[in-house]
């Protein structure tokens, strides 16, 4: 009996302090989202304050409207999902072949990778931009996609490669033995175990996807209307004034589909933990 | 910091100084008006930079497209990349047709070739409904071939702001109970010392946001300008270079370590807003407008942001003398840049009479008189009758000020190819060392800074000569140059005329 | 228990020996599948990775303004400027104490936090885990405007007590203080990205198969020796990549500086990248335009990354060292 009280008063006790500081934690952002149903006035005279005095639905109405959200969205929706699907598959496939197989030459990928990762990009824009340009892919959603896929694989096959060699020699050697090939093994025995890390690496994927504003901005010069909801965001700013409670607004706006794939992505990571080990 | 790489290109990659969403210096760029990109009959493509003044913008393309029938397809790229993605554009042959160029960037772009000559259009008659020296070689032309025009007149490009309120609650006022405007350094100081006297902790007399981007510096302007040490000069001009000798002796001179120490003074006696370094501009801009110090530095581009607000009750000083006498002014150069036409434009025509309509006289008046954005380069515009905000009229009436001061690159126009690069620390971070503490003494470094860019100087003027630009230092000594007088230029009025 | 074994001794070293004996040919031939997969990412990386780092390796040698092509050959002269600066190695100790302090601190907090929403019996842990990545999905320039903004009240609210008692004779100045600066910007950081490695930590702890913590407890092993048992050995390879990661991307830490205090006040919180970007295109708003100076700013960002290739290789030599010891004894 004791010893059950205890338990649930050091399980209430793990929860007390999980949310006092989880608030704090997440506080700016509590606030950012106050902010973005304040007035201009309110804002600047509320201090630390959480609540609007008088909630501005408006903010959102506007803020959409200026930062023409409602063409970005489906561009940027597009362009994550597709660069995640991409990613993925690609990262998953060269980590595989990179974790579980030996052949000529894979000391040089390992460290070229190595390096890469480590180079600073530098002022890359420039023979990136001439590249696209000389593919005749300026100004479409395909463009964006290519470089952020290309910039992404380093360090998704990287996680992959670490993932796939924690994984036991004997998940393979089962399938091997009932005479499963490269492609087998790959898709039916290895992809299904890794979904934690499809899940991990996806969630980071799109978040620098969804969050990104450079590539897409370059790439789709001649044609704004392709633009995406990262641009779109810098609407509210520019030298010398920031519309902050719009700006609330569309970031709250332009994070919300992230907290949606968040919470989906990291139910798979739970999810798989029977998989990882029973497999 | 442990996400994937993809932002990593953009991150880094490729970023120029943009001031905006906190000093965040990415690249940034801003949703357009979208519709459809370069079409059907009778469209041009424009790009600019303009967020505050956009609503000037949109009224003209609208007045425009009635007038002539023409569309502006107009995209905003809201950030000091605009230059930048230009460059990026111009190799993937996607120029707009109109856009806005950087007075440094355009020799480079016409270099390369990304520029219309305007010479067809630009007849004497229309540069003649500019004022003279309006397109000078060197500026907005070369080889006599016009690129761009002035858009924006001449103001002092900075000034003290007052917050009438603040003054009036410390008692700053006349018999009549007009606010009493410092115009000279102790004045500054009684009127700050007053206001923290009075606000008790919660009212300082000086505030100002260092934290974006260095600030103080922002203050020598309008507290040097009249100071007998030549400190608001054209542009073009190499930084800490006094144009009588051709010497490097403008912050070594003690105007500079004077005005330091007094503004360490205004710290160490508590009249400053403690948290000044730590907020940004902006936000000190909205506290100032909040009645939490009485004075500040600022351009003509905080106005707006105030009187949207509904703030205005607010006055403007330009010029704050050591000892109210003025032994100098803000000076001007000949010419300035606004916006340009592609060179790859399929619809030159069209361009231009969008170019002529944005640089008129119509469009200046609405420009001034209604948005109240800046002065105009007509005279015609600037009317302060028509004016119906105090303080914004207190500014265009301060263009007198501004007077014409000695280029170099008038004299010999292959000046512009002498480009030293940035001391360091700049003075503009000195500023902030000596603020915090950082820097403890004041002539020393300002002699070091001195002597950095003196040797910046020189290096650049060989760079120069070995590419067989001739140019020498006698280029940068106007010994005839009286500080008090407009200085006259020895170029012609128009160009080709 | 067999399980566990052969998920220990399986680990990274694939099926070596295969090869040994035939021609390379053969072998090549023989991996013609993992070629194959490989292609993809070694196509996408030389094109979009690969290849324009060694086009902007061009750019050091020249003094370049970004438009057009460069021209202006000037040999080493851009690296020796770099490695003759006094800021730039002042950059780079910001850069190290940034990471020597983030990343042990970061990570040991991300341990804990994933270790407790690990806890398959606690209630909520995905709200919690929402709850604590937040800041990480934020936009920085987000993160940015609305902290500094946090800051400048939240400073006099706890300074008023101080004020009162006169411990303090001016408010707490987190950003605009030269000596507290860098400390507030490492502060952000910590709170800023703990959330992606508690997400590692999280996936990492799942591989760590349940029946070796049952093993464990049929020993009479207690909680913390299981912790020190089977959680610390089970989350080594993950926890490798992690502290790569979190070095790594320490050093190259950019925008969060940017935004909070872009360096300053004068230079107190200046980290290599603000360093290299203001090489590159002058102080940031100050709207004075600067000759941009891409060739110096690409020669700052490889003087940079090969020292980084220094000390990656010394620390993976360290960890081999040290890995070849332990399976000695």
């Amino acid at each position: 009996m004791t010893e059950l009280k205890g338990a649930r008063a050091r399980r209430g006790l793990t929860h007390l302090v999980l949310l006092a500081i989880g608030f704090a934690y997440v506080y700016p952002f509590l606030w950012a989202v106050g902010s973005s149903l304040k007035t201009k006035i309110d804002f600047l005279d509320g201090g630390l304050g959480l609540l609007p005095s008088r909630p501005v639905w408006e903010n959102y109405a506007q803020a959409w409207r200026e930062a023409s959200f409602g063409t970005y969205f489906v561009n940027t929706l597009v362009i994550s999902v597709t660069t995640v699907a991409f990613t993925l598959l690609f990262t998953a496939m060269a980590g595989y072949a990179l974790a579980r197989h030996t052949f000529p030459g894979k000391k040089i990928i390992l460290g070229v990778i190595l390096a890469t990762y480590l180079l600073p990009h530098g002022y890359t824009i420039v023979p990136i931009y001439d590249l696209i340009n000389s593919l005749g892919l300026l100004n479409t959603l395909t463009s964006v996609i290519l470089a952020q896929v290309g910039g992404g694989l380093v360090f998704g096959t990287f996680m992959f490669m670490a993932y796939f060699s924690t994984l036991p020699r004997e998940l393979e050697e089962a399938a091997r033995v009932d005479g499963a090939g490269f492609n087998t093994l790959f898709f039916r025995v290895m992809l299904p175990v890794s979904k934690p890390m499809m899940a991990t690496l996806g969630l980071f994927t799109f978040i620098s996807s969804w969050n990104n504003f450079f590539l897409p901005l370059v790439f789709t010069l001649g044609r704004p209307e392709l633009r995406t909801v990262g641009v779109g965001l810098y609407a509210f700013t520019n030298q010398t004034t920031t519309d902050w409670t719009l700006l609330c607004a569309g970031a709250v706006i332009s994070l919300a589909p992230i907290v949606v794939v968040f919470v989906v992505a990291q139910r798979y990571i739970v999810e798989a933990i029977a998989g990882a080990v029973k497999a | 910091m442990s996400e994937p790489r993809i932002p990593s290109v953009s991150r880094r990659g490729f970023l120029s100084g943009a001031a905006g969403l906190g000093g965040l210096a990415l690249l940034a760029a801003c949703g357009g008006s979208g519709g459809s990109s370069a079409g059907g009959k009778g469209t041009i493509t424009h790009w600019d930079k303009w967020t505050t003044q956009q609503s000037w913008v949109k009224k003209e393309m609208e007045r425009f497209q009635k007038a002539t029938g023409i569309q502006v397809n107009r995209t905003l790229q809201a950030s000091g990349n605009l230059e930048d993605l230009l460059n990026l554009a111009a190799r993937g042959d996607n120029l707009p047709d109109v856009f806005m160029v950087a007075r440094d960037r355009l020799d480079e772009h016409i270099k390369q070739g990304h520029l219309l000559p305007l010479n067809k259009y630009a007849t004497a008659d229309w540069q003649k409904t500019f004022p003279a020296h309006s397109f000078v070689n060197g500026v907005n032309a070369a080889d006599g071939k016009i690129y761009s025009a002035p858009f924006t007149g001449f103001g002092p490009e900075l000034q003290l702001y007052v917050n009438n309120k603040v003054f009036k609650d410390a008692g700053l006022v006349d018999s009549g109970g007009q606010v009493l405007l410092p115009k000279t350094w102790d004045e500054v100081t009684r009127a700050a010392e007053q206001i923290t006297r009075k606000g008790n902790g919660s009212v300082h007399g000086i505030g100002f946001g260092n934290s974006a981007f260095p600030i103080i510096n922002w203050w020598i302007k309008p507290f040097l300008a009249g100071s007998g040490n030549p400190v608001s000069v054209p542009p073009s001009v190499p930084d800490g270079l006094d144009l009588r000798t051709g010497k490097f002796t403008r912050y070594t001179d003690r105007t500079y370590t004077d005005f330091l120490t007094l503004f360490l003074e205004w710290k160490n006696k508590g009249y400053i807003m403690p948290n000044s370094l730590s907020v940004d501009d902006e936000i000190a801009r909205q506290q100032f407008a909040r009645g939490k110090f009485g004075m500040t530095v600022g351009g003509v581009w905080n106005q707006p942001g105030w009187t949207e607000l509904g703030f205005t009750d607010f006055s403007t000083v330009s010029m704050v003398t050591p000892d109210g006498q003025q032994k100098s002014s803000y000076y001007h150069g000949a010419g300035s840049v606004m916006l340009a036409l592609s060179a790859d434009s399929k619809r030159p025509d069209e361009a231009w009479e969008w170019f002529k309509w944005w640089h008129g006289k119509d469009a200046a008046t609405r420009f001034v008189q209604d948005l109240k954005g800046d002065i105009s380069i007509h005279p015609e515009a600037n009317d302060p009758g028509k004016i119906d905000l105090a303080p914004f009229k207190q500014y265009v009436e301060a263009a007198k000020l501004v007077i014409p001061g000695p280029q170099p690159s008038l004299r010999n126009p292959a000046t512009i190819h002498v480009v030293p690069d940035q001391a360091k620390p700049t003075f503009d971070d000195f500023c902030t060392g000596v603020y915090t503490g950082q820097i403890k003494d004041v002539p020393g470094g300002l002699r070091t800074l001195a002597e950095d860019l003196e040797g910046k100087f020189e290096d650049a003027l060989k760079k120069a000569k070995d590419k067989g630009h001739k140019v020498s230092r006698d280029d940068y000594v106007f010994a005839d140059w009286d500080l008090t007088k407009p200085y006259k230029w020895d170029i012609p009025q128009y160009l080709g005329a | 228990m067999s399980t566990t074994r052969l998920a220990r001794t399986g680990g990274p070293r694939p099926a070596a020996a295969a090869g040994r004996g035939r021609s390379l040919w053969r072998t090549v031939r023989a991996s013609g599948w993992s070629y194959a997969y490989l292609a993809p990412f070694v196509v996408l990386t030389a094109a979009f990775v690969v290849y324009p780092i060694f086009a902007s390796l061009g750019y050091t040698f020249y003094d370049w303004d970004g438009i057009g092509e460069p021209s202006d050959f000037v040999g080493l002269a851009n690296f020796k400027q770099v490695a003759t600066d006094g800021y730039f190695w002042r950059a780079l100790g910001n850069s190290a104490l940034y990471t020597l302090v983030l990343v042990p601190v970061q990570l040991v907090l991300a341990l804990v936090l994933a270790l407790v929403l690990n806890n398959p019996r606690l209630r909520g842990s995905t709200f919690y885990r929402a709850l604590y990545f937040l800041p990480a999905i934020t936009s920085i320039a987000i993160v940015g405007i609305v902290l500094k903004l946090m800051l400048a009240n939240f400073g006099d609210a706890v300074s008023k007590p101080f004020l009162k008692l006169g411990l303090t004779d001016e408010p707490l100045q987190f950003l605009g203080s030269p000596h507290l600066s860098m400390w507030t910007v490492i502060a952000i950081g910590i709170w800023n990205t703990l959330g992606y490695n508690m997400i590692y930590f999280l996936a990492g702890l799942q591989t760590i198969p349940k029946d070796q913590y049952e093993a464990a407890q049929i020993d009479g092993a207690g909680r913390f020796a299981q912790f020190v048992h089977v959680t610390i050995p089970g989350l080594r390879n993950v926890g490798l990549v992690i502290v790569f990661l979190a070095i790594v991307g320490s050093l190259q830490v950019f925008d969060l500086v940017m935004v909070l205090t872009g360096g300053g006040p004068f230079y107190s919180s200046d980290v290599i990248t603000t360093y290299i970007y203001r090489e590159a295109f002058g102080q940031v708003g100050t709207g004075v335009a600067v000759e941009p100076h891409i060739g110096l700013a690409s020669a700052a960002s490889f003087l940079f990354g090969l020292l980084l290739l220094v000390v990656t290789s010394g620390q993976m030599l360290a960890i081999r060292r040290l890995r070849a010891r332990k399976e000695g004894k």
